[in-house]
């Protein structure tokens, strides 16, 4: 920090408006905050060092000013250049950055007026207590392993039967002067949570057998439903788009060409491993390196399309390599994203502002993704060998062809013997054949005028032949799917200067960065398997916090750390650290299962309280950060057209298989650069559940678009709930959703209002409603309930 | 700060930030749903509820720099125009056609197609280049309307862009960066902006030319932002907007009727929950129903003078064009829409035999000259220039070496190129930078992409630096992390 002179701003990342203004009052009433006698370095001081100082004095090397780092202890205590010191521990008066801090004085206040950042009061108050404290730092939390604490005792809830994760939230309720809500009623709780676990609602008779169940004992009927959802193979659908957002899954591949493509089976995959519930890290071993365990089965190697799920430029003109690097670049920030909740992209250029993450280290992580060849694999229903089949043919080929040469006379005889007008009666492909010239005719030719005739009653030849068919229609049957395959000889990998694919630097191998656990193995060039490896090793911090976190996102509508997607300096701290850390832990003492992880989640009083504003909540807590209550949450776009199918009783519940094409408007699939065709399906294919649903990445379907699915081109770790006049368009005037309000007109016509209404809500209507909807007629009620906020909320 | 305090902070400011984009119900709303006014429906909730206005996210903002421009109209010339043909006069290249391209000016580029169909010969341009106007712009004769309005346009000519294929330049163009995913201008403008129309899109796009863009929807996409601000393209054929229709069969009184039911039990959902969010939706609903009669009425431009038509080169109102795409960016603009995206293609004329400049480059002008001309008249004439701006340009420019093929062409060139600009603050009648002898790199400063949003951004009342989404841990921005400047040289 020079005194003069000097830009402070380059490359400063700054919040959207001014938003830092003195909070303490606020807070401390707000949130009935307990006295902070001591002041802690990851609690206190690092946000405000991260956020204001790190992108000029942090760690990247590159962009570091005046020589000083603030984001380690021994770079913030050396003496600078200028022969002054940044921060001197326990004498705030000799640091240099306490002078600038409270300087107003132009070119010597920090952060520089120019960045737009500035320090509160609090702030600068926090700084110079904990220098004068001896300015001790802290590794980041996320870096360090989560330790199981006890639950607290202190909540509002006979501690003798808590809940573990009632027990954290209430806890930190009580410090807040708050108690949660009580449990939802049963309506909304069997809706919530058939809609969490399987999205799809409860059918009518399964609320009412629910509400009965609960008047005997309410317990019992909860735990009983959860199990069953729990094994419904909806779980592993709903579920399955879940982790299909984050594998960035969807039918085409992207770019502008976005032709389609073929990896439907990693979809079905997923969606089977998940109903299975394959442990966690297992689930993980197989997606990242299935083809490189010891004698991988074809679904192991069918799990490798995780990372095929990237984009494939087809354009003309391009430099494929660029491409090739490319979708490295987004293996690496997926894998980052997905497991670690590291922004690892961020050190593609430079290294990471905020992260100790290197430049260099990007490229070791880029080594392990950058050794592979992309094939496609054909996959056959269990009981087909294709190989065997293969060899038959092969053998049956011969021996037929060898029958035929036995009577080529014949043959002959009976070609000699055809007039021109009887050739025209032939089938087109034996004309085909016999256009050939007789010596350059191929087997399967030969065959095919064999039958026509002279093989007619030719038993065994009828046997072969009929056999060949067979395994020619066996082997057609095979599914064409994306996989990786390790290549014998590595690729060279070397740091790119500026992420440039033409700007090669330094030669490096494939290795995990320094500030995570060491990567173990024997390889002396450690392969994409010890990476999967090392990921879901004990002594990971961030993998199980991570997925525990995203996991928790899915029935909050927020994770416990907010930042889903980055657990990094720059990345919220949790609201709720030991319970964090509580569930990661015992997410991996239960084997990785996420049924069990799922089961402990929906059977806290937490998950099931009613959702409704309180007005005490909303005066202290009014982004519900503390959990004092439910949230009502609009469904994701899949489920929407779900949900909607279900109240008008089309669904389909039929499961995998090739994508499918419901109606769309017309004139979409004209607006890629590459006008697509769109075959509408027929039968129970037009009423399939959401997620499958054919996705062009270029021209994705409106209906699902408009509802904020993702568009497949990089990871979403969590969708937008975005809420707009044309998603009101979509209800009420797309012709799918006005072929369902006619479906569920008849349900009207033949059950009554009421159970309409159930089907859309779950619940019964009231007098009030009833009196709105008993006016219209069938099909314009059933357009009203098929455009509820309710009918596409859980609450 | 602590924990806590941190924690408060962000409620704080995600209340700010709810506070800062909601809007009055009603306002503009001229026409309420039915006969029911959801003021009634509220009436007898308790006053902490009654004092909630609804949320809207685009509802427009303050901006926190003065603002010279409301709103943008991007005239985006797709495939890359050829800037030595139109606008760059380059009488050395004429001098020297044929000849092959110093060695020192090619070292270390790259280009499309490198090592096929590129060609290092120097190709001069067959086009007479004059002067015009009072500031004595140099325009080929492939513009004869344009040359005409040359005093009221700011050119730069030395444009620079990044990459030099068309989709991933489109979507640079577009986002400040080459991948897919990211907000476009429209996107980030509608988010700092808000909208300023009740009954449309804040950000529009229309498409002529025989094809869609390269990079299709993700061009007008939202990114990170929510879809809210996604570009909503307006079909030239069938309905304007997607699902726009009443189905067939239902008549407007049953679709009001349905849509006063809705509303009525979205109100009475509202009251139990005390979400919010129902009253985001109620409000979706009625400029849903808004845009049912809005859009269409924008698309009718039977109540346009036949001066108007002319003015613009219209000879069929009816027909889809680029002509009839500016008389309606220019309805668009009347109505309050922020940010109006034309897309024309085809400018690709690498010399095949359906893209060359003897033959399509001079039909592909034609198609533009007049309306471009006639939209910049239209929108002074009405007093609407002052504070629209519109931008002419392509997502690069073409080489000044020739690539021969069936006939002859350009290759990409992104290291300088021509756009135009005017209104909203652009100071008119200026030219600014000036390309070397042939035209392929600038001499002096270059005004790279990045500069260009800066700008835009700036005449629009927005601090580049400080526009910013947070996602994936970073703050992003439309000009991202590498210099960017706005070019006060040319705006006032």
């Amino acid at each position: 920090m020079p005194r003069v002179g000097k830009r402070h701003s380059r490359g400063s990342l700054i919040l959207l408006l001014p938003f830092v203004v003195s909070m303490s009052l606020h807070v401390d009433t707000a949130l009935g905050q307990q006295e902070q006698s001591q002041i802690v370095y990851n609690r206190d001081v690092r946000p405000i060092l991260s956020e204001n100082c790190f992108s000029c004095h942090g760690f990247d090397h590159a962009t570091r000013e005046a020589g000083l780092r603030l984001d380690t202890r021994e770079g913030a205590i050396a003496t600078l250049e200028s022969g002054t010191v940044g921060i001197a521990p326990g004498r705030p008066d000799e640091s240099e950055l306490v002078l600038r801090i409270l300087s107003n004085e132009d070119g010597v206040q920090m952060p520089p007026h120019e960045s737009g950042k500035s320090l509160t009061k609090k702030q600068k108050d926090i700084l110079q207590q904990w220098i004068a404290d001896g300015a001790e730092y802290q590794k980041h939390w996320a870096f360090i392993a989560p330790k199981k604490t006890e639950p607290p005792t202190s909540g509002f809830v006979d501690s003798t039967s808590v809940d573990p994760i009632d027990a954290f939230v209430h806890a930190r309720l009580k410090l807040a002067g708050l108690s949660p809500l009580p449990i939802a009623d049963p309506v909304t709780l069997i809706r919530r949570v058939c809609l969490d676990v399987t999205g799809l609602p409860p059918a009518v008779s399964e609320v009412d057998k629910f509400v009965k169940a609960c008047a005997v004992d309410s317990e019992a009927a909860y735990q009983q439903l959860v199990n069953r959802l729990l094994e419904s193979p909806a779980y592993g659908e709903r579920w399955g788009r879940w982790w299909l957002d984050q594998a960035r899954y969807a039918d085409s591949n992207g770019y502008s060409v976005d032709a389609p493509r073929s990896i439907w089976k990693y979809r079905d995959w997923v969606i089977n491993a998940l109903n299975e519930d394959q442990p966690f890290d297992q689930f993980t071993i197989e997606q990242l390196a299935g083809d490189l365990l010891p004698n991988s089965t074809v679904s192991q190697q069918v799990a490798t399309g995780f990372h095929r799920n990237t984009q494939i430029n087809q354009e003309g003109g391009i430099d494929p390599e660029q491409y090739r690097i490319d979708s490295i670049f987004d293996r690496v920030a997926t894998t980052g994203t997905v497991w670690l909740g590291l922004s690892v992209g961020c050190a593609q250029c430079h290294d990471h502002k905020f992260d100790p993450i290197l430049h260099k280290e990007y490229y070791q992580f880029f080594a392990f993704f950058n050794n592979q060849d992309e094939p496609s694999l054909t996959v056959y229903e269990p009981g087909i060998d294709a190989n065997a089949l293969k060899k038959e043919q092969k053998q049956l080929e011969s021996s037929i062809r060898k029958h035929i040469d036995e009577s080529m006379e014949q043959l002959q005889a009976w070609e000699a013997g055809l007039s021109k007008e009887a050739v025209k009666q032939l089938p087109s492909g034996v004309q085909k054949s016999l256009s050939v010239e007789a010596k350059k005719r191929n087997t399967s030719q030969l065959i095919e005028l064999f039958a026509v005739e002279v093989g007619k009653a030719d038993q065994k030849f009828q046997k072969q032949q009929a056999r060949l068919s067979e395994i020619g229609r066996l082997l057609a049957s095979g599914v064409s799917t994306l996989v990786m395959k390790e290549r014998a000889e590595p690729r060279k990998t070397t740091i790119f200067i500026k992420g440039d694919f033409t700007r090669p630097d330094e030669e490096v191998t494939s290795g995990t960065p320094s500030v995570l656990p060491a990567l173990r193995t024997s390889n002396a060039n450690p392969t994409r398997l010890d990476l999967a490896h090392w990921i879901v090793a004990k002594d990971n911090p961030l993998t199980a916090r991570v997925i525990v976190n995203r996991v928790w996102q899915q029935y909050f509508g927020r994770g416990l750390v907010e930042t889903e997607n980055d657990f990094g300096l720059q990345g919220s701290s949790p609201s709720h650290p030991e319970l964090l850390d509580w569930l990661a832990v015992n997410f991996v003492e239960n084997g990785w299962s996420l049924k069990a992880l799922h089961r402990q989640i929906l059977t806290s009083q937490t998950y099931r309280q009613d959702s409704r504003e309180r007005d005490d909540v909303k005066a202290k807590d009014p982004g519900n950060y503390l959990l004092a209550r439910q949230r009502r949450l609009r469904l994701d776009a899949e489920i929407v057209r779900d949900v909607a199918l279900s109240a008008s009783g089309l669904l389909s519940s039929k499961m995998g298989g090739a994508p499918v094409f419901p109606p769309i408007p017309e004139g979409v699939m004209g607006q890629g650069q590459v006008k697509r065709r769109w075959n509408v399906s027929t039968g129970e294919d037009r009423y399939r559940r959401g997620l499958y649903t054919f996705v062009y990445r270029a021209t994705p379907p409106p209906s699902l678009n408009v509802f904020d699915a993702p568009d497949g081109l990089s990871s979403c770790t969590r969708r937008n709930r975005s809420n707009t006049p044309l998603q009101a368009l979509t209800l009420l005037n797309d012709a799918n959703f006005f072929e369902f309000a006619t479906a569920l007109a008849k349900i009207i016509e033949n059950d009554g209002i009421e159970t309409a209404f159930q089907r859309c809500t779950s619940r019964q209507p009231n007098a009030d409603e009833l009196s709105v909807l008993a006016e219209m007629t069938p099909l314009n009620a059933a357009r009203v309930l098929l455009n509820l906020d309710e009918t596409y909320t859980r609450e | 700060m602590n924990h806590q305090q941190q924690l408060q902070q962000r409620l704080f400011q995600q209340q700010q930030l709810q506070q800062g984009t909601r809007r009055h119900f009603f306002r503009d709303c001229g026409v309420g749903v039915g006969a029911m006014a959801l003021g009634d429906l509220l009436n007898g909730q308790n006053s902490a509820q009654a004092a909630h206005p609804l949320n809207d996210p685009r509802a427009p903002k303050s901006t926190p720099l003065p603002a010279k421009a409301k709103r943008v109209i991007y005239l985006f010339m797709a495939g890359g125009p050829s800037q030595l043909d139109m606008f760059d006069h380059k009488p050395m290249l004429t001098e020297l056609n044929g000849k092959p391209m110093p060695q020192s000016y090619l070292e270390g580029k790259r280009f499309a197609f490198m090592g096929s169909s590129h060609r290092t010969n120097l190709l001069g341009t067959r086009r007479k280049f004059a002067q015009y106007g009072d500031s004595g712009a140099w325009v080929s004769d492939l513009l004869p309307h344009t040359s005409g309005i040359v005093d009221k346009l700011t050119f730069l000519h030395t444009c620079k862009t990044d990459l030099f294929n068309h989709a991933p330049a489109k979507i640079f163009m577009n986002t400040g960066t080459g991948q897919f995913g990211r907000p476009s201008l429209g996107s980030w403008l509608t988010y700092g902006l808000g909208s300023e129309c009740d009954n449309l899109p804040g950000f529009v796009v229309l498409q002529s030319g025989p094809r869609g863009p390269r990079g299709g929807a993700v061009l007008w996409g939202s990114g990170m932002l929510p879809t809210t601000y996604q570009g909503v393209p307006l079909r030239n054929q069938g309905e304007p907007i997607l699902n726009l229709t009443t189905p067939a069969g239902v008549s407007d009184s049953q679709q009001v009727e349905v849509l006063d039911a809705i509303k009525q039990l979205n109100a009475q959902r509202l009251q139990h929950t005390g979400d919010e969010e129902i009253s985001t939706r109620i409000n979706a609903y009625e400029m849903a129903y808004q845009m049912q009669s809005s859009a269409p009425e924008l698309m009718d431009t039977s109540g346009e003078t036949p001066e108007t038509l002319a003015m613009y080169g219209i000879k069929d109102p009816n027909e889809s064009s680029f002509a009839r795409n500016c008389l309606l960016a220019r309805r668009l603009v009347e109505r309050g829409v922020r940010f109006i995206q034309l897309y024309h293609t085809n400018w690709d004329h690498h010399g095949g035999n359906t893209e060359n400049l003897e033959t399509h480059l001079p039909q592909i002008c034609g198609d533009i000259d007049n309306p471009c001309a006639g939209l910049i008249r239209d929108l002074e004439q009405r007093g609407l220039l002052e504070d629209t701006i519109v931008v002419w340009g392509g997502e690069f420019g073409r080489t000044p070496m020739g690539e021969v093929r069936e006939s002859t062409g350009r290759n990409h060139h992104i290291d300088a190129f021509t756009m135009w600009f005017a209104g909203g603050g652009f100071k008119p009648g200026i030219s600014y930078g000036e390309t070397d002898e042939f035209g392929f790199g600038p001499v002096g400063d270059s005004v790279h992409v990045r500069d260009i949003h800066a700008t835009l951004l700036h005449q629009l009342g927005l601090d580049h630096e400080r526009l910013t989404v947070r996602s994936q841990g970073l703050d992003f921005r439309l000009t991202g992390v590498l210099p960017a400047r706005v070019v006060h040289e040319v705006v006032s």
